[in-house]
């Protein structure tokens, strides 16, 4: 009997400190930083430029600076990888991720006021060089609300890799048929029926969330940076006035123009579908960003192919032309432990020999003189701007979280019910302006 | 120490670990649920925000959770009885009749459940794709073109695809399931039935469905778990919610708000919902299916 006790009560005990056991590692592995060398965190999302190019540049920052081992995440997935941590206290201290991912990672960090303010890194000097960062960086790229979410003149986020956006097509398939790629949306609507002749469909999108930059062109065109500012800020009746509905119209214009088989495709799952389709010469143009090449880079093609990319036309002859420029961020989290080491980081990664690692892989950030080194595509695609196109930067202010109320689905997601006619125009333009309201409520 | 309360603290000793395990990873989160149901709080920082009922109010008027809400009921409905129908069709048919290839046809059934949720989306992609899709080809190779459609692309349609697919790969499972208690009725009693004159579907509705109805009931609360758990699934691989939420059903939706926008109470306030819906309605299923349990 005494035995079978004894045996029944190790096996409770066993179990017991199997569980004691977790949590003490847990707490010792997030707290351990040695004397000597210090350990910096860093997680970065491996986009379509690859892991190769951090793993160089940790090596990179090895030889400048032996003093800090730097542990590396680098991930696809890098939301799943990092926030179940981040919600056991344990934050990486620099990280590259994006806004306007699926996750919203960045996003939630900046509605909860949780990222470390940064515009005391633009006047540290490049880590190893003499020139401060602010004075590195292309002007206008920390004056948006991309970097400055508060609107308050401060930086929580450091433009990191850049690319311009617009619609890409088949250059070829121009050359070959004599046509023009349109400079005014008029143009635009004209190519559009002689390309249905042809059986060609005028547009196509990978999925609605494409709209983003395209959108923010569109509005930008319509109405110029202010009356830009005044939407993402959710100014009262903005999305009510003619220039909004201008843009609204557009694209309710552009949606009867839509490859049949878009809205079908458009989710993240059979969205290169829709890219095919310009490779197919079955759709002229779609609104992408400059990673498209690389991500189709083993897909089939028409004949020729060639890759082009114009800013969206203009409203009228002589208007303005953008092409917005989307950008991924670098931050600190507030809660990061080594956050001195962390900025030191954050200053060599805009350093010539950091820029020229990221610059191999096809990651250009936005330092001046840049632009000049690209090649192949990559240079035709940059000099976008050179070629009389505006570049547009920001997206909406930062808010408290709104429940149940989400800007992207009512303003680019409706987008697909616009396509298969279930919502009319008008109908979008009032579910817009209706959750601007509830969002301004909540602005920060 | 007697020998009853020796082997009572046995009981308890042994019981002991799994009662832990089972209060820290099932009670505890469920009541955390519960408890953040009431907050605002985005699910990371230590600014939480009590908030009531507020959560719940909001959900009443939020279209978008009703849509949801009730794209999921027309999932479970669908699913539940066509699935049902079809699985005991084929189950009395494999068991009852004396056909070739019985157990190939069992394997054949039975392989969509091996499979992962993840490749059925895969497979089913490939079957609604509008241009090179199995679906619309085998419709125009029997000139049905007029039938042809955009069957994910279709708001109308598209969670009826989505059914479809979730229907597909739960027969074989329930068949099997259907199979086992249909074997161990005793022979006897067809051919006694036989004897006193009964046809098939007599004996079908008389003997093997009351017989099997103690596994019917049990089946249905699988059902409503089973086609909560993997329309989620499927539709995060298929269609992401799209187009423009047609195919959101209330998991993919509280996932949405509980990170995509940073609603992570609100997100658990959705999970209440869910939790108290499946829960009611296992209860009231069961309840009205209750018959006496017949024996043999």
């Amino acid at each position: 009997m005494k035995k079978k006790l004894f045996l029944a009560g190790m096996s409770a005990l066993l179990s017991l400190s199997l569980i004691a056991c977790q949590s003490k590692n847990e707490t010792s592995s997030g707290g351990e930083t040695s004397e000597k060398k210090q350990t910096l965190e860093v997680a970065a999302l491996e986009s379509a430029y690859g892991k190769d190019m951090w793993t160089k540049i940790v090596d990179a920052y090895r030889e400048v600076n032996p003093d800090v081992e730097i542990k590396l995440t680098a991930d696809k997935n890098l939301e799943d990888v990092i926030s179940p941590n981040m919600k056991a206290g344990n934050y990486p201290d620099v990280v590259l991720l994006a806004t306007g991912r699926k996750m919203a990672l960045t996003e939630t960090l900046i509605k909860d006021k949780a990222l470390e303010d940064l515009t005391d890194v633009l006047d540290k000097k490049v880590y190893g060089e003499e020139v401060p960062v602010k004075d590195k960086l292309v002007p206008g790229f920390t004056d948006t609300l991309a970097t400055n979410p508060y609107n308050d003149g401060k930086t929580y986020m450091a433009p990191m890799f850049y690319s311009p956006t617009g619609l890409f097509y088949n250059a070829a398939l121009f050359k070959e048929k004599g046509w023009e790629v349109p400079k005014t949306w008029d143009e635009m609507w004209a190519l559009g029926d002689k390309a249905k002749a042809e059986g060609i469909s005028l547009f196509t999108y990978p999925t609605t969330g494409y709209f983003d930059a395209f959108f923010y062109s569109l509005l930008l065109e319509a109405g110029g940076p202010e009356f830009y500012n005044k939407a993402m800020k959710y100014e009262d009746g903005i999305w009510k006035t003619p220039e909004a509905a201008k843009a609204f119209d557009i694209v309710g214009k552009l949606a009867k123009y839509t490859a049949p088989t878009t809205v079908a495709n458009a989710n993240d799952k059979d969205y290169t579908k829709n890219q095919q389709l310009i490779l197919d010469n079955k759709a002229l143009f779609m609104p992408n960003g400059t990673w498209v090449v690389g991500e189709m880079k083993d897909a089939p093609r028409a004949k020729n192919f060639e890759w082009g990319m114009t800013s969206l036309p203009a409203l009228e002859s002589g208007g303005d032309r953008y092409a917005f420029t989307f950008f991924e961020q670098m931050w600190i989290p507030a809660q990061a432990k080594n956050k001195d080491a962390a900025k030191d980081f954050l200053t060599f990664v805009y350093s010539d020999k950091a820029a020229d690692i990221f610059a191999q892989s096809g990651a250009v950030q936005p330092i001046k003189g840049m632009s000049d080194k690209l090649s192949g595509e990559n240079k035709l695609f940059y000099s976008i701007y050179d070629n009389g196109a505006k570049a547009g930067m920001g997206g909406f202010a930062a808010t408290e979280a709104v429940e149940g109320v989400s800007m992207a689905d009512t303003l680019f997601h409706t987008i697909d019910s616009i396509v298969t006619g279930d919502k009319t125009v008008k109908q979008w333009q009032d579910a817009v302006e209706k959750a601007s309201d509830k969002l301004r409520a909540a602005l920060k | 120490m007697s020998k009853t309360a020796a082997k009572r603290m046995f009981i308890f000793v042994c019981t002991v670990p799994s009662l832990i395990l089972l209060t820290l990873f099932m009670i505890v989160p469920t009541i955390q649920v519960f408890r953040m149901s009431m907050y605002k709080w985005g699910g990371f920082s230590n600014n939480k925000e009590f908030v009531g009922f507020n959560n719940f109010k909001i959900l009443w008027n939020d279209e978008n959770f009703i849509r949801s809400l009730q794209n999921s009921i027309v999932l479970i409905v669908l699913v539940t009885i066509i699935t049902m129908v079809v699985a005991i069709l084929f189950a009395s048919l494999l068991t009852r009749e004396n056909m070739k290839g019985n157990s190939f046809f069992r394997i054949i059934f039975y392989i969509p459940n091996i499979l992962s949720i993840v490749v059925i989306a895969g497979i089913f992609s490939a079957v609604y794709d509008p241009t090179t899709g199995l679906l619309n080809n085998i419709l125009s190779l029997f000139h049905l073109d007029h039938l042809q459609k955009m069957w994910l692309g279709n708001q109308q349609i598209a969670i009826y695809s989505i059914g479809g697919a979730l229907i597909w790969q739960a027969i074989g499972y329930y068949m099997v399931m259907y199979m086992s208690s249909m074997a161990s009725i005793p022979e006897s009693f067809y051919e006694a039935s036989s004897l006193e004159g009964a046809g098939r579907i007599r004996q079908f509705f008389s003997i093997t469905l009351p017989l099997i109805w103690h596994n019917i009931r049990t089946t249905l609360t699988f059902f409503i778990i089973s086609t909560i758990n993997l329309s989620f699934l499927l539709v995060q691989a298929m269609t992401g919610g799209g187009p423009d939420g047609a195919t959101e059903v209330f998991l993919s939706y509280m996932y949405k708000q509980a990170y995509t926008n940073s609603s992570y109470g609100y997100g658990m306030a959705i999970g209440v919902v869910i939790f108290l819906f499946s829960f009611i309605l296992s209860a009231v299923i069961s309840q009205v299916t209750k018959r006496d349990v017949l024996e043999y």
